[in-house]
């Protein structure tokens, strides 16, 4: 016998008469009244910077980085700036997938590319208005298909383990800047 | 990891009296993390999604067998490798077939609880595998060879000036560095680290039956850069970490981050569903292994069972008093604090972890800070009444509770003995063989009457 049949049959030895416990629904969530206001507010409460912009606005805010790694998904109208390696590059741009509100969430896809989202000290995300949702579980009921790996960044990247003194950008961007488009 | 859990009152002792500096810094950190637990609590309906996520948990726990087949199934789709680890051994069997396969010489590792009990850096540095523990308070204590004091915060017993003088014999820094400053040193180290590893290791906070998903949470970065990078990804995940349905992480992934450091959700999570697809940046191979370890054996314990809904959030650590003196070393364990004290004895032996049940005072705090409501306080009393059976408990405490036990129970010895306690020398007259406990504590003054006279004498004037 191999360890998956052991274990599986010292489960099943340890249910067999155990009661079973019911699986509660979810709940069912009143619509959060102006997600994009409260997604702009938590963001920003988890140190991150949110703009409500059209596309000349984010357009601009690219401007003043010598150049930036792209994500897949990033439409031509964004690639402003010379392209360049995750490795090196000041600043990576990303397309998200959707938004949640309720925690000031982005969600990136590793379709999109991986590196641009965790290796630049800065990394901007792109996202459309009306891809905000208000609550996490709409947001996850809603998702159609999962890529290989989904993150979701939420704010700079940031450690308290240095005697309990708050640091960016540890391993991750120390800056998180989300545009969200009109 | 091998358990000194035994010398616990010992070890507790030996640290308050030799590393007075541990108790400030390990009651500032979990006071800070306690006060953010309970605002972030206070934003929620907390009691209902205690109550969901005990539900969740316990529908899990209670058909695990099928979840463990369904999960299983999904990864294998998903195209995940599933292994089945009973011991530690047949964990390290699985990391030696990777390492020898793939060539491995480096590995970064997201922090892990679960690894610690498996003892995965002993077993990677013993194939001549150089691993870089990536969770900067992982890294500080890998650095001093010391195991993790918390389960969030493996490092909160470490101060700034201790973390100074490291980083000074180290990397040679300055000793009046700040944060940020060795902070970027660290970044430095571990950059390269991720950068040229084979291997990426990880737990997991949470595993997905539905659709195989894996979930981390994190806040630096580096969970999401040690299973993007390198080329093959092995997570290391106890069965009790199913999930039922991928939305279950709507209500598990803010609950936990709310319990543990009082987010709204950790600044990065990672929701893993197998390696890279075509043409896309991420690991070539993703292994998952499902780790029993004494899990089944507790499931199958009645009364304790309820400790597999941990989530591993460290929120009864930072609201307990006893913890707070000491931090997690002297427990002796992987796990310590309210719920090391109810999970290890079960995940060990009793006779292993006996000490741990009794450091506790039964304040119940460890309850109130549950994200899934495990009755820790019961529990704590259940192994303590299994250690009296197993006659663990030293025998004069068998003969001191026999001989009480006959006094309460007999109205004549209890006015006797409540009488004669009376003329016993007070503490404080045995100086200066209680000065430890008298220092600083008012002076002990018994009634000049026992409660039952005052008692009859209220009544009687009635």
């Amino acid at each position: 016998m191999d360890a998956r049949t052991r274990i599986l049959a010292r489960v099943r030895r340890a249910l067999r008469e155990r009661p079973k416990a019911l699986l509660p629904e979810h709940p069912h969530l009143l619509p959060k009244e102006d997600p994009l206001a409260l997604f702009l507010d938590r963001l920003r409460e988890n140190g991150a910077e949110g703009h409500l912009l059209d596309e000349e606005g984010a357009r601009a805010l690219l401007q003043g980085f010598p150049g930036a790694a792209f994500g897949r998904g990033v439409p031509e109208a964004f690639r402003l700036l010379p392209e360049l390696p995750p490795e090196e590059a000041p600043l990576g741009v990303s397309w998200a997938l959707f938004a949640v509100a309720e925690t000031g969430s982005v969600a990136l896809s590793g379709e999109d590319g991986r590196k641009a989202q965790l290796l630049p000290p800065t990394h901007l995300v792109l996202v459309e208005a009306k891809r905000v949702y208000g609550t996490l579980l709409e947001a996850l009921q809603d998702l159609n298909g999962l890529p290989s790996a989904l993150g979701l960044h939420s704010g700079p990247s940031k450690s308290a383990d240095i005697g309990q003194v708050m640091v960016k950008g540890v391993h991750g961007p120390g800056r998180l800047i989300v545009a969200v488009l009109l | 990891m091998r358990a000194k859990a035994k010398l616990y009152p010992k070890e507790a002792a030996r640290l308050l009296r030799e590393k007075p500096g541990v108790r400030e810094a390990v009651t500032g950190a979990t006071l800070h993390f306690e006060r953010n637990r309970l605002k972030a609590y206070a934003e929620v309906p907390i009691e209902e999604w205690r109550e969901r996520a005990k539900a969740v948990k316990d529908h899990v726990l209670t058909h695990l067998d099928h979840y463990l087949e369904l999960a299983e199934r999904r990864l294998r789709e998903n195209g995940v490798q599933v292994h089945w680890a009973e011991t530690p051994e047949d964990a390290h069997r699985v990391l030696r077939e990777v390492v020898h396969r793939r060539g491995v010489k480096r590995a970064v590792k997201a922090k892990s609880m679960l690894t610690e009990e498996l003892g995965v850096n002993p077993l990677l540095e013993s194939l001549g595998v150089e691993v870089y523990e990536t969770d900067l308070g992982e890294y500080l204590i890998q650095l001093l060879g010391e195991p993790p004091s918390h389960i969030v915060g493996p490092a909160i017993h470490l101060s700034l000036g201790e973390i100074q003088k490291l980083f000074h014999a180290r990397f040679g820094t300055p000793l009046d560095a700040s944060p940020e400053a060795l902070a970027q040193v660290a970044r430095r180290v571990l950059r390269e680290a991720f950068l040229s590893a084979e291997l990426g290791l990880s737990g997991a906070n949470f595993l997905v039956a539905e659709t195989g998903t894996l979930a981390l949470m994190e806040n630096e970065g580096n969970i999401r850069l040690s299973t993007s990078l390198p080329k093959v990804h092995v997570a290391f995940v106890g069965i009790e970490k199913l999930l039922p349905r991928f939305a279950d992480l709507a209500l598990f992934l803010p609950l936990t981050a709310r319990a543990a450091t009082g987010q709204r959700l950790a600044t990065f999570v990672s929701l893993i569903q197998g390696p890279a697809r075509e043409g896309e940046e991420g690991p070539e191979e993703v292994h998952v292994v499902l780790v029993d370890h004494g899990r089944t054996a507790l499931l199958h314990d009645l009364e304790a069972w309820e400790t597999l809904r941990c989530l591993r959030c460290g929120a009864c650590l930072n609201a307990c008093p006893v913890y707070r003196q000491t931090g997690g070393h002297p427990y002796g364990y992987v796990y310590s604090g309210p719920i090391g004290a109810v999970l290890d004895p079960g995940l060990l032996t009793l006779e292993e972890a006996y000490p741990l049940p009794y450091a506790s005072t039964l304040c119940g705090a460890c309850y109130e800070a549950c994200p899934v409501k495990i009755p820790i306080p019961r529990l704590l009393l259940t192994w303590r009444h299994r250690a009296a059976e197993e006659g663990l408990t030293p025998s004069w405490e068998h003969g001191a509770m026999r001989a009480f036990r006959k006094v309460m129970e007999s109205p004549a010895l209890y006015r006797l003995f409540s009488k004669g306690l009376r003329g016993l020398p007070l503490p404080q007259d045995l100086l200066p063989l209680l000065k430890a406990w008298t220092e600083g504590r008012g002076p002990l003054r018994p009634s000049p009457k026992p409660f039952h006279e005052l008692w009859k004498e209220v009544a009687d004037g009635r």
